[in-house]
C-alpha cells in the first residue's frame, strides 16, 4: 500500500513585505535629501502675482548671513557657474530651472553676482517667492 | 470545587510592527509634506561683456535705489513707474528696442528690486541687468 505524502507549501512570508518597504523608503527618502537645503536659514520676499513653479535641477540661496549656497553646500560666487554648468549638463533650455533663494534683507551687491552667475551657466532662474497676502479690508 | 483559570497574557504580533512603522512614516511624511514652491521665472538668454556701446543711448534707463527709481533720468514713485514705463515701451515695435537697462545701487533690497523687474516684465520690456563689473545680463 502506497501512503499519500503530505504536500508541503512553500510561501513567501507576508510579513516580510512592511519590513522590504520600510527599508525601500528609508532609502529613497536619503536619496531625496541629497538636494536638500532646509538647513540653511532665510527668508523670502513677498510678491503680489506670483505662480507654482516647476522642480529644479540645483538651488541657490542667498541666506540670512548672505553666504551663497548651492543645493544646501557654501560656494563661493567665484565658484558658482563652474559648478552650475556641471549640473546642468547638457540639460535642453526650457528644463535647466535653477532655483533663486534670496533672504529678503539681501542687497544688489549679494544678489547680483548671482544671477550673473546663473546666467553664464545658462540656467533658467526661478526666484522664489512667497505670495503677498492682501489687507484685509474693515 | 471551582478551580481558578488562568489568564491568558496576548501579545501583539511582532510581526505587524514594521507594518506599523512603515505606515507611521508615510502618515508623518504626508505632514511634513514639502510645500509647493511659489516664485516668477526670469530667461537668461546669455552673460557677456559690455564691448560695444551701440544703440546705449536708445535703450530705456532704470536706476534703482534704496530710495528712489530713475527711469530715463526722471525721478518717479513706485507707484507711476508702471504707467510711465508702459507709455515709454508703447512707442516701441522692435524687440531690441524694449531692452530696459536697469543699474541697481549695491544697497538695493531685494524686494524692491523684484517688484521693478515683474513691472518691467508685465509692460513688456526686455530687463537687461548692468552690473558695475561691467558685464551685462539680459532677462527676458
Amino acid at each position: 500500500m502506497k501512503l499519500p505524502r503530505k504536500k508541503l507549501t512553500a510561501s513567501v512570508p507576508s510579513f516580510a513585505m512592511g519590513d522590504i518597504g520600510f527599508l525601500l523608503l528609508i532609502f529613497f527618502v536619503i536619496l531625496a535629501r541629497a538636494q536638500d537645503d532646509s538647513h540653511v536659514r532665510w527668508e523670502p520676499a513677498k510678491l503680489k502675482k506670483v505662480e507654482m513653479v516647476a522642480s529644479p535641477l540645483a538651488s541657490v540661496t542667498i541666506d540670512t548671513g548672505f553666504k551663497n549656497y548651492l543645493d544646501g553646500k557654501e560656494i563661493s560666487t567665484d565658484a558658482l557657474p563652474a559648478a552650475l554648468s556641471k549640473i546642468l549638463g547638457d540639460t535642453p533650455s526650457g528644463k535647466r530651472y535653477v532655483f533663486l533663494k534670496v533672504h529678503k534683507e539681501a542687497k544688489a551687491v549679494h544678489f547680483e553676482p548671482i544671477i550673473a552667475a546663473i546666467s553664464e551657466a545658462g540656467g533658467d532662474l526661478v526666484h522664489i517667492l512667497e505670495p503677498e497676502q492682501p489687507i484685509p479690508s474693515r | 470545587m471551582k478551580l481558578k483559570r488562568g489568564k491568558l497574557l496576548v501579545d501583539p504580533p511582532a510581526s505587524a510592527s514594521s507594518d506599523i512603522a512603515f505606515i507611521l512614516i508615510i502618515f508623518f511624511l504626508v505632514c511634513a509634506a514639502v510645500q509647493p514652491e511659489t516664485g516668477i521665472a526670469q530667461v537668461l538668454p546669455k552673460t557677456e561683456e559690455k564691448t560695444k556701446k551701440q544703440d546705449q543711448s536708445k535703450n530705456i534707463e532704470v536706476s534703482i535705489t534704496p530710495n528712489s527709481i530713475v527711469l530715463n533720468g526722471s525721478p518717479l514713485k513706485l507707484s507711476e513707474f508702471p504707467l510711465k514705463l508702459t507709455a515709454a515701451l508703447s512707442k516701441m515695435t522692435r524687440d531690441e528696442d524694449r531692452i530696459v537697462t536697469v543699474k541697481s545701487a549695491p544697497n538695493t533690497p531685494y524686494p524692491l528690486w523684484i517688484k521693478i523687474s515683474q513691472v518691467i516684465e508685465q509692460a513688456g520690456g526686455i530687463l537687461t541687468l548692468e552690473l558695475e563689473s561691467d558685464r551685462v545680463i539680459n532677462v527676458e
